[in-house]
């Protein structure tokens, strides 16, 4: 068990939907099966609307799955306290949601929540982790630029400690500069403190500047998966190389 | 003076100006104004009888059941005038109800008031009434702080948080404003209007200054019920956009 941080055994997503006046059952994700090992950057690559933060929500359990089962460490996460879990699988958005208030507020948020008595140095340590200046810790959060923002919603997800870092299109709205930069860090914690990172994305070229390994997600469904550059130069599946070539997006 | 259906009759000729200036101005609520005028007669009229025997009977029970009619005639307006995803009757009816309970059941504790229907069901109206305020104010601002800060609060949920620590924020916004209207009564009273009840005890003969005493406590029972039910009705409607496991329920996904 202790080569697999992760394990998707066949899991399907159901979710119901308003068309018009009815509701609608929908298949979000199906029967996917994958295993992330410990320390490495799993690239989830897909086009929008394929599943992939959805996927990334069940992981965190924002949301359950309709089928199948999600195991951490061995253990299936619906077992888990859900609070304890979320501590060790952080999620990241797309765009950054910072609350009000200033940056040392948001990057010690879930240690005050759970009233850690010790916080003295923390907000200066993450900061510093994620590459940005300390003199930023007492700046109101509404006055940072997004690719800032960014930094410190990764900030505010590492202090809990978490043992895997979920990350869902942490680049897309930010740009190339910002972008390159998320990039470096996701590597930098990768080595720094061998974090477990799963990050999704629609963009080929970043899979494979930061991905170890991966998969493609297209409709919902696992197209295929293996270690990358190879997968995403290599596509053997019909649906991939038409994803690869701009087809899908 | 005494007033009688003559003076009413009367009275009808002001309802008849309104008329006129809603067919002059075209604004058409001729209707509205007809229907709103006979249906404010038939339901005061048919009250006066009902607290008439009710006084005349004097029953506990009978003052119990009908501060309960009350409460829930509060809670159907209240919880069905929002569509929410929280079944809004039945929560107000239980915050409405304890609210007014508490601080009826208080005053008659405390000795302000006796078990007289003559206080307690005037008494217990103004209570209803302001609750129902506060229930339907507070059911109406937690369904929005949900839906339009959905984001943050998944956010926050997202880092470990509890669905109530994620809506912390959101859930004194929703208390504190249910509870505006009572509050902007307390900073205004006696200066910009004369409430109700005084007003009634000085048209009824009553001495401003009694009429003053009894508005001061019907004021402090206000805010007293009006807190418990914005609470009531807010800690239990915010339950109902989460799951057991700290997640939004699937429809506000």
């Amino acid at each position: 068990m202790g080569e697999i941080k992760l394990k998707l055994e066949r899991i399907t997503k159901r979710r119901l939907i308003r068309q018009n006046e009815d509701m609608e059952e929908i298949t979000v994700l199906k029967d996917i099966s994958v295993e992330i090992k410990p320390k490495e950057v799993f690239a989830v690559v897909g086009p929008s609307g394929s599943g992939k933060s959805t996927l990334l929500r069940l992981l965190n359990r924002l949301e359950d799955l309709s089928d199948g089962s999600i195991f951490l460490d061995g253990q299936n996460i619906k077992d888990m306290d859900v609070i304890a879990l979320r501590r060790k699988v952080a999620l990241v958005f797309q765009v950054p949601i910072l609350f009000d208030g200033t940056v040392e507020r948001n990057i010690l948020f879930s240690l005050k929540i759970r009233e850690e008595p010790n916080l003295e140095g923390v907000a200066e340590k993450y900061i510093n982790l994620v590459g940005l200046k300390r003199n930023l810790l007492s700046r109101n959060s509404n006055e940072l630029s997004v690719g800032q923002k960014q930094r410190i919603s990764i900030a505010r997800a590492l202090t809990s400690e978490p043992e895997v870092l979920l990350m869902d299109e942490p680049t897309s709205a930010l740009d190339p500069t910002a972008t390159h930069n998320i990039e470096s860090l996701i590597l930098d914690l990768k080595s720094k403190i061998g974090l477990t990172i799963v990050f999704v994305t629609h963009d080929i070229e970043q899979a494979k500047r930061v991905g170890e390994r991966g998969m493609v997600l297209v409709n919902g469904e696992k197209i295929e998966e293996g270690e990358i550059p190879y997968l995403l130069e290599n596509p053997q599946n019909s649906i991939t190389q038409e994803f690869i070539k701009g087809i899908l997006t | 003076m005494t007033q009688n259906f003559y003076h009413v009759l009367i009275s009808l000729a002001l309802v008849a100006v309104a008329l006129g200036i809603s067919w002059y101005e075209k604004i058409r609520v001729e209707k509205d104004i007809a229907i709103g005028t006979l249906r404010a007669f038939i339901q005061l009229v048919a009250i006066g009888y009902a607290l008439e025997f009710i006084f005349d009977l004097n029953k506990l029970w009978l003052i119990l059941l009908t501060i309960l009619v009350m409460v829930m005639a509060g809670a159907h307006t209240a919880g069905s005038r929002t569509k929410t995803l929280v079944p809004g009757v039945r929560i107000s009816a239980f915050s409405i109800g304890v609210g007014t309970f508490f601080t009826l059941g208080s005053m008659l504790i405390l000795g302000i008031i006796t078990i007289d229907p003559k206080y307690v069901i005037p008494l217990g109206g103004m209570i209803i009434g302001n609750s129902m305020n506060a229930s339907a104010l507070a059911l109406e601002r937690i369904d929005s702080e949900v839906k339009n800060k959905k984001a943050e609060i998944e956010q926050a949920l997202a880092l470990g948080a509890t669905a109530c620590q994620a809506l912390s924020r959101s859930y004194k916004i929703t208390v504190r404003a249910s509870m505006i209207p009572t509050l902007n009564l307390m900073k205004v009273v006696g200066l910009v209007q004369l409430p109700g009840a005084m007003t009634g005890m000085i048209l009824a003969g009553a001495s401003p200054l009694s009429a003053v005493l009894i508005q001061i406590i019907v004021i402090y029972m206000l805010i007293s019920a009006v807190t418990i039910t914005a609470v009531i009705t807010t800690r239990i409607a915010q339950r109902g956009y989460f799951t057991k496991a700290h997640q939004l329920v699937e429809r506000m996904v």
